[in-house]
């Protein structure tokens, strides 16, 4: 049987209303309140174990105290899933069932549950790191919102497929990974299928919605060129013939850091490109087509700009994903920043 | 313009004392078969090897698959490759439907190629795990690629026409067991009746960026990467106008037997005369630079538009850098009022999180998935390699790294490795979804 522990507020811990939405979190052991519910529905495959009560007013005042306290509580109990709310539409009960659940599953690993109405504020903060079941606005729907998560947390519990996020009825969280179509309907009858609809002007629904773009606010403009660092980054793949690294030729996880101290150009032969989205030719035949050291030391002499740096940085760009380009990204401008680099020229193909 | 494609459905295949076709059970005579490959000198070792579904194989580095079809009526197949330059789309076509040809390297595969697993885990991931598969093993004398990364493999994959071809031939005399028809009017020849539906064509943009020949698709044999778009009338297409080039990242590659049974092209045509109006099949491209994406893309609009369609549907065989071409033809698509519906893979990364594309637009609104080129897949050893496994993790896969491979001969790879796995051309029902 696995266990499960239950966070609810002041007033569905039957402390009080308002009055009490400062009371300071606890655990008990047992269920009460809506406990007794989710006891009944998880039965026999889950034991709610002990139910935490923590104050609305409490959490939202001292959010950082209020998880301490309860991640220390909680270190004392094996658990296998947490569950927190339904909150439906209140904002306060619903930030703290959203970041209970983010913190618990952060420290102890386990899924984490809660449930609250489309609107409630909370939603949009927390669907992409837990389970958010979509549920109704007020506490009327008790009895209609507490089954679904149960009935999830069952199924997760026995090692059971998850559906799609809108088949199992929680806000998706932003990953979108494979399945199969169920009934197994080949793309192309969908895909002909979803244009009628359009050219009949009927409802449709796309498989792939569009993200809103998050951008990335540019730099500072370099004020004196010729007393500028300036480093070479660059998506196309040269590293040192060999791939000493191994790093990959698409899809790519891994960035390298090449010393160029010394080099007036990349010569053929001790330098190729790796990168699987073009012929390679040219860039094997000549290096610096991709990494333009040889122009770049020219500028150097000529005294338009301050000095190179030691380095170079690499990696590929094609499949790359955005999450891998970000964060290798970040790790390089790390290092850049530490060199004191004022510039980078990020060459691609 | 009529084409009959008439099918023989092959329950099982087995190695005999002639090639012929009976009552579901093709025979092959391997030593005359093995003869028809040697005729290529560049060809210095093969073998052909049968996977059935169900079994326990998987078969490693796959360069290209080919249905066994051969021409009764009306031209040649796969003009202006292995045969002369000639039309198709008309008259009669016979298939041997259910199996494929596979063309297997025994050692050295590349970013290109891709895996089979006929059973277990893997196999629901591609439609091939469903077919009667003829592994064509072989290797070849072209050893300036052999340490390539990218690799044109082109004896291998005409190999594979041509003894896709020679199995065909055993039933160019027999009576079919099913016929299927696609006959349509010339586009300004159709009855009143057809003219008020709404009209429709299919954007076919094929794998073309290399720039040194030999590793794009053909259309006719010509490089598509020297092509402007241009109309084909469906019935081409499905009678092996397009062979498929290498070096596309296997689960995104429309294999030359995908080409010929495009279930996009199939399922419009059926719909034709019924639903709407199908005008045909523009063929495009996938560019390298700006201003070829550009002309692409606007020249498909101009040739949709000059033919009157009202509606469209995209399909990109690729991702990454072509998500910007695919993008482009939508855009102007809709632009020129046609209506859009895009079918293509996506790259969300291993845990799901990336955007989609490389190239968003508001402007696509309607979207097909059929499948995630990042998804992680971890599978059980296989009783039986076909090939060479290591090749999946030493010769730059695309889906495979240094790793990959364990001992005990499970592996852990990319969806991205696995052969025709998305099936942009619309035959398989494995899509992505937001969990």
């Amino acid at each position: 049987m696995k266990k499960a522990i239950y966070y609810i507020n002041q007033f569905f811990g039957q402390i009080g209303g308002e009055a009490s939405a400062d009371y300071e979190p606890e655990i008990r052991e047992g269920v009460l309140g809506p406990g007794l519910l989710l006891s009944n529905l998880l039965d026999p495959d889950i034991e709610v174990t002990h139910t935490i009560i923590c104050g609305d007013n409490y959490f939202a005042s001292n959010e950082e105290k209020a998880i301490d306290k309860i991640l220390h509580d909680l270190e004392d109990h094996y658990f296998d899933v947490f569950v927190a709310g339904p909150a439906f539409n209140a904002g306060r009960y619903g930030f703290a069932c959203g970041a209970i659940c983010q913190a618990v599953q952060e420290r102890f690993g386990v899924p984490a549950i809660t449930s609250m109405y489309e609107e409630n504020p909370a939603v949009p903060i927390y669907r992409d790191q837990i389970y958010i079941f979509s549920g109704g606005n007020s506490a009327a729907h008790m009895r209609k919102d507490l089954p679904v998560v149960a009935n999830f947390m069952k199924r997760t519990m026995n090692g059971e497929e998850h559906l799609s996020a809108k088949e199992e009825g929680y806000f998706p969280r932003g990953v979108r990974l494979e399945t199969f179509h169920k009934p197994p309907v080949i793309s192309a009858e969908r895909a002909v299928d979803m244009l009628l609809k359009k050219l009949n002007g009927d409802e449709y629904e796309t498989e792939i919605p569009m993200p809103s773009l998050k951008g990335v606010p540019p730099a500072e403009p370099i004020s004196d060129l010729s007393q500028s660092k300036i480093a070479i980054v660059t998506s196309g793949g040269i590293v040192p013939d060999g791939n000493p690294d191994g790093i990959q030729s698409a899809s790519a996880t891994k960035w390298g850091q090449y010393d160029i101290s010394g080099l007036n150009e990349l010569m053929q032969g001790e330098w190729q490109t790796i990168h699987g989205g073009f012929d390679p030719s040219a860039a094997n035949e000549n290096p610096n087509v991709i990494v333009p050291l040889d122009v770049l030391r020219e500028y150097d002499r000529e005294g338009k700009i301050g000095e190179i740096h030691n380095d170079i940085y690499t990696t590929v760009g094609t499949g790359t994903t955005e999450a891998e380009a970000t964060r290798m990204g970040g790790e390089i401008s790390e290092d850049l920043k530490k060199s004191g680099v004022d510039a980078v020229i990020l060459t691609s193909t | 313009m009529k084409l009959e494609i008439g099918n023989f459905h092959v329950q099982d295949i087995v190695f005999g004392e002639q090639t012929f076709y009976e009552h579901g059970i093709l025979s092959i005579n391997k030593r005359e078969a093995l003869s028809e490959i040697y005729e290529d000198e560049k060809i210095t070792y093969a073998d052909l090897v049968i996977a059935r579904p169900g079994e326990s194989k998987r078969i490693v580095p796959v360069k290209e698959a080919v249905e066994p079809r051969c021409k009764v009526s009306n031209g040649s197949l796969y003009p202006g490759t292995i045969h002369p330059i000639g039309t198709l789309g008309e008259g009669r076509t016979h298939a041997l439907r259910g199996s494929c040809v596979l063309a297997v390297g025994n050692k050295w595969g590349g970013f290109q190629d891709g895996l089979i697993d006929m059973s277990g885990l893997g196999a629901e991931q591609t439609v091939f795990s469903q077919t009667l598969n003829i592994c064509l093993v072989a290797e070849t004398n072209e050893t300036f690629e052999q340490d390539q990364q990218q690799k044109k493999n082109k004896a291998l994959r005409f190999a594979c026409m041509r003894l896709a071809e020679y199995l065909g031939k055993s039933v160019k005399n027999m009576t079919p067991e099913d016929i299927e028809e696609y006959h349509s009017q010339p586009v300004t020849k159709r009855n009143e009746e057809v003219q008020k539906l709404p009209s429709v064509v299919y954007v076919l943009q094929v794998q073309s960026q290399m720039i040194e020949d030999g590793y794009n698709s053909l259309l006719y044999g010509w490089d598509t990467s020297h092509l402007l778009p241009t109309l084909l009338h469906p019935n081409e297409l499905l009678d092996g106008a397009i062979v498929s080039g290498s070096f596309m990242p296997s689960s995104s590659k429309i294999s030359t037997y995908h080409h010929a049974n495009n279930a996009t092209v199939k399922a419009l045509m059926r719909e034709h005369g019924e639903t709407i109006n199908f005008l045909g099949v523009i063929v495009s491209n996938l560019n390298v630079k700006m201003a070829h994406k550009k002309r692409s893309a606007k020249l498909v609009r101009q040739l949709a538009k000059s033919l009157g369609a009202d509606g469209a549907i995209i399909c990109e065989e690729g991702y990454g850098n072509p998500d910007t071409d695919f993008i482009k033809v939508i855009e102007e698509l809709e632009d020129a009022e046609i209506q859009t519906v895009g079918m293509t893979n996506e790259c969300t990364g291993r845990d799901g999180r990336s955007q989609p594309f490389v190239d968003l637009s508001t402007k696509a609104t309607a979207l097909v998935s059929t499948g995630n080129v990042s998804q992680v897949l971890h599978l059980e050893p296989m009783e039986t390699v076909i090939g060479d496994l290591e090749s999946l993790a030493r010769d730059g896969n695309s889906g495979g790294w240094d790793g990959s491979v364990k001992e005990d001969g499970s592996i852990v790879m990319e969806n991205n490795g696995i052969f025709g796995a998305d099936a942009n051309a619309g035959n398989h029902y494995k899509t992505v979804v937001e969990f």
